[in-house]
């Protein structure tokens, strides 16, 4: 049987600097003994600008949402055959320009890692339990269901 | 989990359905063998239940799975996360 790898799962209530949080997981695992992989790929989500939304709320299911992303990254880093990963996600009100998402994997090479990283990406956008309501500048809002295309 | 009444089950709704529901959290006797299915109906909420997904004690579950007493169970309106 494959050893579990590292896995750090954070819900974030308040806004957090992904590359900050990037740079630390990655001196945790080294710190922790780990030699550095060969190839490592990240990806950041920001909020979006435009047609009069001035912010997000990410509504999220406490104990849920966590054991979902943890079950997520745990099947999804050993498929891939993934050496390490890290969710990083926001909860609550968030500005336009902030980080909703941070994912990172480490692996061997290009492929798994890159391949990892957006298949994470793909599955807590479609299972892990978040809801998104765009808020407007006239105060009004409306509840997203469903994600925007790939 | 293990909070509802005994005999009963705790139900949670979460984003639109909270809201179009008016309630998040309420407690249901649980009189006789029911499923979340079931329930749904006797909810009364303006919505079918297509697109809605069921939590059972915290993990996604069939909408017919038999209740028990003490389950806590949720329905997810479709998740936009990430």
């Amino acid at each position: 049987m494959d050893r579990p790898i590292p896995i750090e799962i954070r819900l974030h209530p308040e806004r957090f600097d992904p590359l900050e949080l990037l740079q630390h997981w990655e001196e945790g695992l080294l710190e922790a003994g780990l030699p550095r992989a060969a190839a490592t790929s990240s990806f950041i989500g920001r909020v979006r600008a435009g047609d009069g939304v001035v912010a997000l709320e990410l509504e999220h299911y406490p104990g849920m949402t966590e054991a979902e992303l943890q079950r997520i990254a745990a099947s999804v880093s050993q498929r891939h055959g993934a050496l390490a990963c890290l969710i990083e996600h926001r909860v609550g009100r968030i500005a336009v320009d902030e980080a909703i998402v941070c994912v990172a994997v480490w692996a061997d090479r290009r492929g798994p890692a890159q391949r990892c990283c957006q298949e994470l990406l793909e599955e807590l956008k479609h299972n892990a339990p978040f809801w998104k309501r765009e808020w407007n500048a006239d105060g009004s809002s409306q509840w997203i269901e469903g994600n925007t295309p790939l | 989990m293990g909070s509802s009444a005994p005999g009963s089950i705790r139900i949670r709704l979460f984003a639109s359905l909270r809201e179009q529901a008016g309630w998040g959290e309420r407690d249901w006797p649980l009189a006789e063998p029911t499923t979340a299915q079931q329930l749904w109906a006797e909810l009364g909420l303006a919505r079918s239940l297509d697109g809605v997904r069921v939590a059972i004690n915290q993990r996604f579950a069939s909408a017919d799975t038999p209740l028990e007493s003490g389950d806590e169970l949720a329905f997810l309106p479709p998740i936009s996360g990430g």
